[in-house]
């Protein structure tokens, strides 16, 4: 995958000066806005069309495991794509390397990217560029704020 | 640093030359991993307050998840998870015996500083694969190091507070005298794979120093395991003797620099295919419930129900 890379500050301002209400700060040891964007992501199929697209939408229903946010709009997934013989293959990535429900995602993945016109549908798990915060739709940035997370 | 790598094959076109350095340099990496995770586990629920508890599981999971990534390389190789962990012979792993050693109760000096001597090896040597031939290599380098920047902030933090106790100092002495020839493994070459070649690991100490060579010059690393110690050194020593540790080496570090020599090293040396007692204990705990199940796939304990 080519990675080009820029330096761009599209996030959200995230306030790290303690809260005027309660006096709290956040973690010193979480990175409320590590990472740089992507040129390419976060990707999120609205560019595809055909198979591919319906391959987008059967991955947009699958939410992540710990939060009600599509695994989509996490900035999970870097890439789809279908040949002309119907093998599609899903280009995704893990936010934690020691993610205990690899299994369980990259199963539901394969078998959701298993379309009607798909023959075959293949995982590649991809690790560079490496997931971050940045990579999250602004659709699931408003899913996980109602959810309670700061972001 | 070597010269410019040879050109490196695609996961298909390996040449046994190839798949042999691939092979060895990745069961290096992962089998580390996995098994300082599987010691770090042992502190778990034992450790002395309940943030040092957590922290320490967390690590484990981290290593795990590294474990993870490096035996997926090996996956080119065609090696799925159980040829490499639960069926695998316990003669094959290729961990530096520090990772192995048994912890003796209640001395959480042991995994402070063990982590600490293992977390500045881990730094450098993902420093050393950032630019590695091998793409698979590569890609994964920023995501294991976005991982691990705490682990060695998290060791320090806990060796300058032990070392400023009096008993406790007395205790990461101890512990260092214990453990650091068996940390200078880490940059021992490895014995090839079982089977690879007629000088293979079924016979201990049969280290191959043309593999390591060919790690190098094919370019999966771009510094050799001297380099990688020398540095290592250079920076483990003056922080513990600033700790007023001892660290039981020779030398003074001040003209040509501190070296790995064959005089200080363990009879057990991990890489080469020796391993210390502790190692078959603990690979009999890990595999126990696999094939006490009589399982022959790790990752599905359970069908699934209908």
């Amino acid at each position: 995958m080519s990675s080009d890379i820029q330096d761009q500050d599209s996030g959200p301002d995230a306030n790290l000066d303690p809260d005027a209400e309660t006096g709290a700060t956040p973690c010193a040891y979480t990175d409320y806005r590590s990472g740089e964007a992507d040129g390419d992501l976060p990707a999120t199929g609205a560019e595809a069309t055909g198979l591919e697209a319906a391959v987008w939408d059967a991955l947009y229903e699958i939410e992540d495991p710990e939060m009600p946010i599509s695994i989509v709009d996490l900035g999970l997934i870097y890439g789809v794509y279908v040949d002309e013989d119907g093998a599609a293959t899903v280009d995704m990535t893990l936010t934690y390397s020691g993610c205990p429900a690899r299994d369980m995602l990259t199963e539901e993945v394969e078998e959701a990217a298993a379309v009607d016109g798909v023959e075959e549908a293949t995982l590649r798990l991809v690790w560079s560029p490496e997931w971050t915060v940045e990579f999250v739709t602004e659709r699931g940035k408003d899913d996980l704020r109602e959810f309670g997370l700061s972001i | 640093m070597a010269a410019a790598p040879d050109e490196f094959s695609e996961p298909d076109d390996l040449d046994e030359r190839e798949r042999t350095a691939l092979e060895t340099l990745c069961k290096r990496l992962a089998d580390d991993e996995f098994v300082l995770a599987e010691r770090y586990t042992e502190w778990q629920v034992r450790a002395p307050t309940l943030e040092s508890d957590l922290a320490l599981a967390n690590n484990a999971q981290d290593e795990l998840g590294h474990a993870r990534l490096w035996y997926d390389v090996l996956g080119d190789l065609g090696f799925e998870e159980r040829d490499l962990i639960y069926e695998r012979d316990p003669d094959d792993f290729r961990h530096s015996t520090l990772v192995e050693r048994p912890f003796e109760d209640g001395n959480w000096a042991d995994p402070v500083l063990r982590s600490y001597l293992y977390d500045v090896a881990e730094e450098l040597r993902l420093e050393a694969l950032a630019d590695s031939s091998y793409p698979k290599i590569a890609d994964r380098v920023e995501k294991i190091r976005s991982e691990e920047g705490y682990h060695r902030e998290h060791a320090q933090n806990w060796l300058e507070r032990l070392a400023d106790d009096e008993e406790s100092r007395e205790r990461l002495q101890a512990t260092l005298d214990e453990l650091f020839a068996h940390a200078l493994t880490l940059f021992e070459p490895c014995a090839p794979p079982r089977g690879a070649n007629e000088a293979s690991g079924d016979k201990p100490r049969a280290v191959d120093s043309g593999i390591e060579a060919d790690i190098v010059d094919l370019g999966l690393r771009t510094a050799t395991l001297d380099e990688l110690g020398e540095e290592w050194l250079s920076i483990v020593v003056p922080y513990l003797e600033s700790l007023d540790l001892a660290v039981p080496i020779d030398g003074d570090g001040d003209d040509d620099g501190f070296e790995v020599t064959a005089a200080a090293l363990p009879d057990e040396r991990g890489r080469d295919g020796t391993h210390t007692d502790a190692w078959a204990e603990l690979y009999d705990e890990f595999t126990h419930t696999y094939r006490e199940l009589g399982r022959d796939e790790p990752t599905a304990i359970m069908d699934a129900p209908e």
